[in-house]
């Protein structure tokens, strides 16, 4: 025990350190640096999951599939069921059966003593539970989009700088050799000066009309589900469907804009900036409670004359995915290893020592695991995921106010429009708010 | 609004008396839609039954704007035939409904006809004016679909497909539904679907029939669409049924949104949020809703869920206005959360 802890703390001083000059800290075990070789089981980040939904799993199986990278002492999840599957895999992987279980999140970061945690929860829980982790000083594996509204991603993206955590967002894509050759021929000017990105996402899908109000089940705490959303009843709707209903998520739009809009931010050099101007429509259901856009369409102006439309695949001659127009042509990624252009040359083009290399890294968990252990910083840190889903934050409230948005993209604030300004946040429903930074 | 109704500026004949389908039935929910947009005044008539003689049926096409084609039957004589292929040449509109032997716009190889079913629409051509501003996806009801249909020629484009492979990423053969040709001076809109069912006749009474057809037959006869995105249009989370033809109406919203209540229907408030999102910042049409939905929160007749619903919108829209009504409720046990979520985001 008192091993584990004395590391953890060097976990955390290699973390604040990383906030200046990078200093390997000459206290590190060769073996923490060193990739392979049998890990003592002391030497594992000790980690936490708040989340165990079907992508909280997701990612503990990727975690757990590293071997001996981490181990899991504690699993948190608002149904009883998840919460047991999620035990029973962290118990058959630790062999023992000694991971607890906790149905609150407050008691589970009281409680635990951990390195990190992996958190995947609905989006509306974002504000509160990724900035209540990282205020706690946990380096935090968050889900993306990070955030449900703006306000909530400026708290979350605060808290990740005053308390100089390790944040890595859920944007795998980032980790994929193809997404990131993409980029990289794109910032280094392999299509010449960029003028346009076309960002398409999956169109929306069926509704499912209003269905009966139904008793909650046991295992279910509804009103932990819902937290700081407005009480409604249970219609049997809430595990990963969460995502057709505005209270908790934009749809396909916010979903994916973590992914492909983050892409087109990588290679276009827009990760630390936002547009100019947003303006758009979006196609809403007449009838039921799946209330999200199911087709959307809005283009960004940035200050530097780059103009990004993010739109629903069906309307796009590449469909899915990040395309880039430069002067001299253009360069398409999409999921499936997907990387084509309007040259195939561009494609074979040597990127030189002297030009700018796109951070590595070919798998990104084990990537959050490493940055852990050696306090610096992963690859899909906290502002390129805020940036990332701005632009779809953006985009809603330019759909859903029919107006032109002018957005400052430094100050961070909306100029000239009291009404759009306001869906900038959202107030939070009782006992909840958003924890201050 | 029936208030500022102006007279019909062209005028349409509908021309059935032989089909597969109840053309009764088709005939009339045809005249019914062209007229509902007040841009068309229409006038139906009937060709002799089938197997009688055809030589007497020569309507004076050029008295119309537009000649909708309800029919599938005996030849027309050749008079008739050439005075209708002048007609279009000449500029004349045409618009053919749901039949594989249409006039020249599609040629047929071996066709076959669908079960009745479901199916989701998918916009081919984004640009054209008659499906510009609308969903690309779209379910459209029970309906059946002619297979195998191709267009005629590279003058004729397809605007809208179905797949017989329903499935969300069907990958499969797409049959076209909507198709639109150049002919001459003139202009042909082709539509394979609303095929009448004689039961609830849902394929006719789809938002997406109706819309595309009133699009389609202004596009026939002007090359253009004044014709605005209703906001009842279907979209791939589900069809949208309009009762007797008619979109629902602004009167209509507000005698019913105050009745709202959870189980019900969201189509009204919907509309409501839709007219915000076309208001675009407007002050004086934002004002004009806020007043509306004051009323409802002021009404005691109105039910809490259709308040709630109004203080969501109220919260991020409304203005000093609002705001006595909102505090009004704050007493409410059933309505204090909900006011004081609009009060916190007006502030």
């Amino acid at each position: 025990m008192t091993q584990k802890t004395t590391r953890r703390v060097f976990v955390r001083r290699s973390a604040a350190a990383a906030a200046g000059v990078f200093i390997i800290p000459n206290i590190i075990p060769a073996s923490a640096l060193g990739m392979g070789g049998k890990r003592p089981p002391s030497d594992r980040v000790i980690i936490g999951a708040i989340g165990t939904g079907s992508q909280g799993m997701s990612n503990l199986r990727d975690f757990l599939d590293l071997k001996d990278a981490v181990q899991f002492i504690a699993v948190c999840d608002v149904d009883s069921k998840h919460l047991a599957e999620a035990k029973e895999t962290v118990d058959k992987a630790n062999k023992n059966t000694d991971c607890r279980t906790y149905g609150d999140f407050r008691e589970f970061l009281e409680k635990e003593k951990l390195d990190a945690v992996s958190i995947a929860l609905p989006d509306h829980w974002h504000g509160i539970i990724y900035t209540e982790a990282v205020n706690k000083r946990l380096n935090v594996y968050g889900e993306k989009p990070i955030c449900r509204t703006i306000k909530d991603g400026q708290t979350i993206v605060a808290a990740v700088k005053k308390n100089n955590i390790i944040w890595q967002t859920g944007s795998w894509q980032r980790s994929q050799a193809h997404f990131r050759r993409g980029a990289e021929l794109v910032i280094n000017g392999r299509i010449g000066k960029i003028k346009f990105i076309e960002v398409g996402l999956p169109d929306g899908g069926r509704g499912i009309g209003t269905p009966p109000v139904q008793e909650v089940p046991p295992e279910m705490n509804w009103e932990m589900w819902l937290g700081p959303a407005p009480e409604v009843p249970y219609r049997g709707v809430s595990h990963w469907n969460w995502r057709w209903m505005l209270d908790y998520s934009g749809g396909q739009l916010t979903d994916w804009a973590g992914h492909h809009i983050d892409i087109a931010n990588w290679g276009a050099g827009l990760e630390h900036t936002g547009p100019v101007e947003v303006t758009g429509t979006g196609v809403y259901p007449m009838e039921g409670i799946y209330n999200v856009p199911v087709e959307y369409d809005f283009l960004c102006k940035y200050a530097g004359g780059i103009e990004m439309r993010v739109v629903n695949a069906s309307r796009l001659e590449h469909g899915m995915g990040t395309t880039w127009y430069g002067d001299l042509g253009w360069v398409h990624t999409d999921r499936g290893n997907i990387l084509t252009s309007s040259d195939p040359k561009i494609l074979e083009e040597v990127i030189g020592e002297n030009e700018i290399h796109l951070y590595k890294s070919e798998n990104h968990w084990q990537n959050f695991v490493d940055s852990v252990r050696t306090g610096t910083q992963a690859i899909a840190p906290i502002e390129p995921a805020y940036r990332a889903i701005s632009v779809g934050l953006l985009g809603e409230i330019a759909m859903e106010t029919g107006q032109t948005i002018h957005w400052d993209p430094v100050n961070e604030t909306i100029a000239g429009n009291e009404r759009a300004s306001r869906l900038l946040g959202r107030p939070y429903r009782k006992p909840w708010s958003l924890p201050t930074v | 609004m029936p208030s500022c109704r102006k007279a019909p500026q062209y005028k349409a004949l509908i021309i059935t008396g032989q089909s597969d389908h109840n053309w009764g039935v088709s005939s009339e929910s045809l005249k019914q839609i062209l007229d509902e947009t007040d841009l068309f005044s229409s006038t139906i008539i009937a060709t002799p039954s089938k197997g009688e003689d055809m030589s007497g049926f020569k309507p004076d096409f050029s008295k119309y704007d537009l000649v909708v084609l309800d029919y599938e039957g005996d030849a027309f004589s050749e008079t008739t035939n050439a005075s209708l292929i002048d007609y279009v040449n000449n500029g004349g509109g045409l618009v053919a409904y749901n039949s594989e032997s249409n006039p020249g716009a599609v040629v047929s190889d071996s066709v076959k006809i669908s079960e009745r079913r479901s199916f989701e629409v998918r916009t081919a051509q984004i640009d054209h004016p008659v499906t510009k501003g609308l969903p690309v996806r779209w379910l459209h009801p029970d309906d059946v679909i002619v297979q195998g249909l191709k267009p005629a020629g590279e003058d004729t484009r397809v605007l809208a497909t179905v797949s017989l492979d329903n499935s969300y990423f069907s990958t499969g053969r797409r049959e076209p539904v909507l198709l639109a040709r150049n002919f001459g001076k003139g202009r042909i809109f082709i539509t394979m679907i609303g095929t009448p069912d004689d039961k609830e006749n849902n394929a006719l009474h789809c938002a997406g029939f109706i819309v595309t057809l009133q699009r389609g037959a202004e596009w026939a006869v002007t090359g253009n669409v004044t014709q605005e995105a209703p906001f009842d249009f279907p979209t791939a989370a589900g069809a949208v049924l309009r009762p007797g033809f008619k979109s629902i109406t602004y009167e209509e919203v507000f005698d019913n949104l105050g009745n709202y209540d959870i189980e019900k229907s969201t189509k009204y408030f919907t509309y409501l949020q839709s007219q915000i999102r076309n208001a675009a910042g407007n002050e004086k049409t934002l004002l004009k809703l806020e007043k509306k939905m004051v009323g409802i929160l002021k009404n005691e007749e109105a039910s809490d869920d259709a308040k709630k619903l109004i203080l969501r919108e109220l919260s991020w829209m409304g203005t000093d206005y609002c705001i006595p009504a909102i505090k009004a409720l704050a007493s409410d046990p059933e309505l204090s959360d909900d006011v004081e979520f609009a009060l916190a985001r007006l502030k």
